[in-house]
């Protein structure tokens, strides 16, 4: 097992598929990466020789792209700074509510979690008549 | 879909006027609007707006952090209440 930019293991796969382990490379980059580097996406992760590891890991940290723990704190801070000014897009994070105008009338399952049923919350003062 | 680049942010031309006022002569007053399809520019930040949500006049204290948002999404137009506690201020 291989291991790519710090934790990254891919298992025994063709590397063009093993690389998308890497949160931040998805299918296309996976591809890109390979292209410029002149590799064989069907070769196994395992048949990779150490120079062609480097040059992967020099290819993607020469792009500057945003891996692993850089781009889940890129991804939080956006989030943040969403909540923190206050506007409609991080209230609705906030509240784990869709953010872009979605309905959850019905659906909306993803960001709501499990189905949890809302009973009536009485009022104290309703049955006495005051109000 | 997004704006078009070429034609710039949209601010309501009035609105950035009185901006324009506020920021040459120093003077910091709370602007009331109904506008809230306007864009935040650099120039509104450190002042106050009243934006309009359709009833009230949401105070709105411009940060560097807002620009580029619409003055409306910091003025939500609806108000969630718990469901079932009917009180006088939610029938109301």
């Amino acid at each position: 097992m291989p291991r790519l930019l710090g934790v990254e293991i891919p298992a025994d796969k063709r590397i063009e598929a093993s690389l998308t382990y890497i949160y931040g490379v998805g299918p296309s980059t996976a591809k890109r990466v390979l292209e410029q580097t002149n590799i064989d996406p069907n070769l196994r992760a395992k048949d990779l020789t150490p120079q062609q590891i480097n040059e992967i890991i020099q290819m993607i940290t020469s792009n500057k792209l945003p891996i692993e723990g850089d781009l889940r704190r890129e991804v939080q801070s956006n989030l943040k700074r969403l909540q923190a000014i206050n506007c409609y897009r991080g209230i609705r994070h906030r509240r784990g509510l869709p953010v872009r105008g979605q309905r959850t009338s019905t659906n909306a399952r993803t960001r709501k979690g499990p189905r949890k049923t809302v009973g009536v919350i009485r009022n104290k003062d309703a049955k006495a008549g005051k109000v | 879909m997004g704006r078009s680049l070429k034609k710039g942010p949209f601010v309501e031309p009035h609105l950035l006027e009185k901006i324009d006022k506020m920021n040459n002569s120093g003077v910091k007053k709370p602007v009331k609007t109904w506008s809230r399809r306007s864009m935040v520019t650099p120039d509104f930040v450190g002042h106050t707006f009243l934006v309009h949500n359709g009833k009230i006049f949401q105070s709105v204290f411009v940060t560097e952090n807002m620009v580029g948002h619409k003055l409306g999404e910091f003025s939500p137009t609806r108000i969630f209440k718990k469901h079932g506690s009917h009180t006088a201020k939610v029938t109301k």
